[in-house]
């Protein structure tokens, strides 16, 4: 369609010149009028120019403000809002291909949280094989994609990709992997495993996760279980609830879902 | 090892360098007015200036833009943590000759955001004070993130009079998620200072929404302030919680020695009292 239109602007602009080139030869009046002429379209070509460049500026501007949107609803954790935003930035095509990718990276997202982890795994993948990241984007995006593999109980695939970030993760340690590890590890029925993780890790998860420390403590406290050492798991999953909310770490981790039905939970205070 | 850039001295530098771009700038517009009014008398030797002097604007617009770039690229270095590489970076940008103030301007953020990072509160303080103090244009968006940063530093330098002044002009403002999530941190540490209990403890339910989604170091500061807002405000329930939370977001010994106003909370009468809460329930 573009390189339709192209030739036919290529035509027209040809067309013109021929005429005007015409006209000028037939009298020094009309050579005049022609002048006054296409200086006049010249100065039009400019403004328009102009008006083109700042009206996809704009546009591209737009893009980036409705992307940063999307991730602010991602962090706010209202999925549905965050879900029906992209769906439509990406049911167009994009402006800007970075931001294209960036979509696609919280679209990974939204789909792992509504527990559409083959898709997920999809876009990811698309991602790794396609687009060329930064480092720490490409490691998150890969830890993602693990996550994905593990509740697909894709566990071969997943002990390789794991096995592949760990030879490239050598620097970092990162926290994000021993997290993985440790799901992996409760999954897979080696309590002690997750534990001596656990517990080797858990100055550096906390300084580097946050709140979300609150994953591990409760992947610990199904790991304790495991083991019959309830009083260290009932703490474990205080300390979770404490920095989480329970339905979200019940969505996580469906695996230690049924510790709910023994341990009690910390609930946030009434307003 | 790269050696640091001084704050006064950037300041100084910038100031001096916008102030030749922007003559340079009136000298090639000029001149090319010029010519082009002179244009008759100077014969086809017009064309030839007028073809110098687009060229010239060119190369410097070419070398501008790629200053800008390496001013903005340096922020994803600060992100990573690997400071000496932002420095040398920004310091090539700093002192290269750009045509616009933009690249220039942005330097100036970078260095803030940088010493900011590298905890050196006053360098950070006089590299923001200097870029508000300037028309920004297209960049003014940095204006909340140096505003957030200047007030942080002075609260760290402990003048809470000149964090508050910082952080008023954001009211207006409409924020970001991440600048809102720093307003509170900031705003948090200010109110607990200034001992305004009442207003810290208002809306509290939407304050620690916002903490949970802050880095560690900063949540767990933020949680430990509202935590003694509660205390303060009677809510034990609360601050119990909150207290609880701190607890395992950072290293209380630590906390307490950058904020001393927290140990209240950790003191041997509350300890006692929570854990025999704790026990009953």
């Amino acid at each position: 369609m573009r390189v339709g239109l192209f030739w036919y602007a290529a035509g027209f602009f040809m067309l013109i010149v021929m005429i005007s080139a015409y006209l000028s030869s037939t009298s020094t009046a009309m050579a005049n009028v022609m002048q006054a002429f296409s200086l006049f379209m010249m100065f039009c070509v400019v403004v328009s120019m102009g008006l083109l460049t700042f009206a996809m500026a704009r546009r591209q501007q737009a893009e980036a403000q409705q992307l940063l949107a999307a991730e602010e609803l991602i962090q706010l954790r209202r999925w549905g809002e965050a879900g029906m935003l992209l769906e439509g930035m990406l049911s167009v095509p994009m402006r800007a291909p970075q931001h294209r990718i960036q979509a696609l990276i919280y679209l990974s997202t939204v789909l792992a949280r509504y527990h559409r982890f083959g898709d997920a795994i999809v876009v990811q993948e698309y991602l790794l094989e396609h687009v060329r990241l930064d480092p720490g984007t490409e490691h998150g995006l890969r830890l993602g994609r693990v996550m994905s593999m593990l509740r697909e109980d894709h566990l071969v695939d997943a002990h390789r990709a794991m096995s592949e970030l760990r030879r490239g993760d050598n620097e970092r340690q990162s926290p994000g992997l021993a997290l993985l590890d440790l799901y992996r590890d409760v999954k897979n029925g080696h309590p002690q495993e997750a534990i001596d993780i656990f517990e080797e890790r858990l100055p550096s998860l906390r300084d580097a996760l946050g709140h979300r420390v609150g994953d591990a403590y409760y992947l610990a406290a199904k790991a304790y279980d495991m083991l019959g050492r309830d009083l260290e798991a009932q703490r474990a999953y205080e300390r979770a609830t404490l920095l989480a909310p329970l339905a979200e770490l019940q969505r996580r981790y469906p695996e230690a879902a049924s510790m709910s039905e023994k341990y009690s939970p910390v609930m946030a205070p009434a307003a | 090892m790269t050696t640091m850039i001084s704050a006064e001295a950037t300041v100084t530098r910038v100031r001096r360098d916008l102030t030749l771009s922007t003559m340079l700038k009136v000298l090639i517009i000029g001149g090319a007015l010029v010519v082009f009014l002179m244009r008759n008398t100077m014969g086809s030797v017009h064309l030839l200036i007028l073809a110098l002097l687009g060229l010239a604007w060119i190369v410097l617009s070419y070398r501008s833009a790629l200053g800008s770039r390496l001013a903005a690229d340096s922020q994803s270095l600060i992100a990573a943590g690997h400071y000496e590489a932002a420095e040398e970076q920004i310091e090539q940008v700093l002192g290269a000759f750009s045509l616009f103030r933009t690249s220039k301007l942005l330097g100036i953020h970078q260095l803030a955001v940088l010493r900011h990072a590298q905890k050196r509160w006053s360098d950070a303080a006089v590299l923001c004070r200097a870029l508000l103090g300037r028309r920004l244009g297209p960049i003014k968006g940095v204006n909340k993130q140096c505003r957030l940063m200047l007030a942080d530093a002075m609260l760290e330098l402990g003048d809470a009079r000149a964090a508050h002044e910082a952080l008023t002009g954001l009211y207006t403002q409409r924020l970001t998620l991440a600048e809102a999530i720093n307003l509170l941190g900031v705003q948090a540490d200010f109110q607990a200072r200034s001992g305004n209990w009442a207003e810290l403890f208002a809306g509290i339910e939407s304050k620690v929404q916002l903490a949970e989604l802050m880095p560690a170091a900063m949540a767990a500061r933020t949680q430990a302030m509202l935590a003694l807002a509660a205390k303060k405000s009677g809510r034990e329930d609360w601050a119990s919680w909150l207290t609880r939370r701190t607890e395992l977001l950072a290293d209380v010994q630590e906390l307490c020695t950058r904020r001393p106003i927290v140990w209240e909370l950790w003191a041997v009468e509350n300890v006692n009292a929570r854990d025999s809460a704790e026990t009953s329930s």
